[in-house]
């Protein structure tokens, strides 16, 4: 039977990787991250995991023993958070490249300097381009979720990517929520095993990662973008498994929440949602017509999906809790591809980036509210004012 | 879909089958800019030549005892060159050849 639990998104993820019995996990500690390892650690000691447990001596070695894991066909899971991240950055490309579909967790933190704990979502945000397939949980129940339907797209033969399982450090990483721990029987008919169609076999032996002619180059990137443009039919398929399976409401790629006769929304992923859900609450009861809409994937982008919703409304304001210093539009990174999605649209809202946050800040109720005012006020002029709003640290 | 030439076809991932004692889709030949050359009379077989090539381009020929030089791989890094003992190697312009690597062909 389905249990109901409460539990942190570290210690849902490691129940989601038991129930789809990964075969090698490698781990290098790093906070927060690190407790997926000790939960999974200690499932292998007690005899509740048949997996191969082991310890890499940094990042990229992590990646690389998963890497030669997965390549040999076992379903292989690792992670890392922040600067782990970063020092990995090297075996990315060849991993989605070599279409090798292992599984990294991230439990966000943000990057040096100086060391701080907090949570930020730069760190794997710079690792967006490389070809893994990526997107955030809000709470627990998601980040087991994620785990299971990310196995599922990245494995499926149409896709075979890596994907990159994020959850903000501490906010869902380390602060339990209520859990649905689903049956094994579901979790089988939904994930079916691990089969990958170009394995390392000595029956019948391959090269992986051989030197290639720069013409062959283009070939091989042409190779990963046509495997991200096939992934979203795959993930709309998986979701809607998923769905009937578990008994949940998952939109595939944007979630509204309380957008009925809404003129602005905010525009967001992660943990900060949770936040978010409750100011919108609070400025309906006001009767500010504001709702949410939360994204599930960064990559693939789901442009279409993106600007349909958002188009709706007449002002966006993007949260970004990313970083893009010197970009397009002097904020995060999410509003260059809101507005690139949003370019061919009749009807384009205003949209501007809300800094917030950063370093591992929260992001209080009175900021969200704060926000809100900003795009009412734009709203009334007509105007955004500015394309970026360091939120806390200037005046509208 | 996209229109991919059959000349430039690459497995997935590129993921070859293995092992092969030559990979056609990998030449590396057009890589070279000299050439070892070789002049059998001066060599006195030390096969310090094949022992030492990184990629396995000269190979020994036991029926003439001459060794053989892989124009296909080489990539002209000329360390058969330095180690041969007996002066029979030398390096020549890639371009003094009527076979020579033509890079601007291929995009390398």
């Amino acid at each position: 039977m389905a249990k109901e639990m409460v539990m942190s998104g570290l210690a849902a993820a490691a129940q989601a990787a038991k129930m789809a019995k990964v075969e090698v996990a490698c781990s290098y500690p790093i906070r927060p991250y690190t407790a997926l390892m000790m939960e999974l650690a200690k499932m292998v000691a007690n005899g509740e995991l048949d997996c191969e447990f082991i310890h890499g001596e940094g990042e990229h070695a992590q990646l690389s023993v998963v890497l030669g894991a997965a390549a040999a066909g076992a379903r292989a899971l690792t992670g890392s958070s922040g600067v782990g991240v970063t020092y990995a950055f090297e075996t990315y490309s060849p991993i989605a490249g070599g279409r090798v579909p292992l599984q990294m967790l991230i439990a966000d933190r943000a990057l040096d300097p100086p060391g701080d704990f907090g949570s930020e979502h730069t760190d794997v945000m710079s690792a967006r381009d490389q070809g893994w397939i990526m997107g955030w949980a809000e709470h627990p129940q998601e980040a087991f979720d994620n785990c299971l339907i990310n196995y599922r797209v990245g494995e499926d033969h149409r896709v075979l990517l890596p994907q990159f399982v994020c959850q903000d450090g501490y906010f869902v990483s380390h602060i339990p929520g209520k859990v649905v721990l689903p049956d094994q029987s579901q979790v089988d008919e939904f994930l079916p095993p691990y089969k990958l169609p170009h394995p390392l076999d000595p029956k019948h032996p391959v090269s992986h990662g051989p030197q290639i002619r720069p013409d062959q180059g283009t070939i091989m990137d042409l190779q990963r973008a046509q495997a991200m443009l096939d992934t979203p039919a795959v993930i709309k398929e998986a979701i809607t498994d998923f769905n009937r399976i578990f008994g949940r409401k998952y939109s595939p790629f944007v979630e509204e929440y309380m957008t009925d006769g809404a003129e602005m929304v905010f525009f967001l992923q992660g943990a900060h949602t949770m936040t978010a859900r409750h100011a919108v609450r609070h400025l309906r009861e006001k009767g500010v017509k504001i709702g949410l809409v939360k994204l599930r994937f960064v990559r693939p982008w789901p442009t279409d999906d993106v600007a349909s919703v958002l188009s709706k409304f007449k002002a966006v304001g993007v949260v970004e809790t990313s970083t893009s210093y010197g970009g397009a539009m002097r904020g995060g990174n999410l509003l260059h591809e809101v507005r690139a999605s949003l370019y061919d649209c009749p009807q384009r809202p205003l949209t501007t980036s809300f800094m917030a946050g950063l370093g591992g800040e929260m992001v209080p109720l009175k900021e969200f509210y704060w926000m809100a005012e900003v795009m009412s006020n734009a709203l009334k002029a007509g105007k955004m004012k500015k394309n970026v709003y360091w939120v806390g640290f200037e005046d509208e | 879909m996209f229109n991919i030439p059959k000349e430039k076809e690459v497995p997935l991932g590129c993921i070859t089958p293995a092992p092969v004692t030559e990979q056609p889709m990998m030449i590396t030949g057009n890589w070279r800019e000299y050439r070892p050359v070789i002049d059998q009379e001066k060599c006195n077989l030390c096969m310090n030549c094949i022992v030492y090539c990184p990629d396995a381009c000269w190979q020994l020929n036991e029926a003439e005892d001459e060794p053989v030089w892989n124009a296909k791989y080489c990539k002209g890094c000329l360390i058969c060159v330095n180690e041969c003992t007996s002066g029979a190697l030398t390096k020549a312009y890639e371009l003094d050849f009527a076979d020579g690597v033509v890079r601007l062909e291929k995009p390398f």
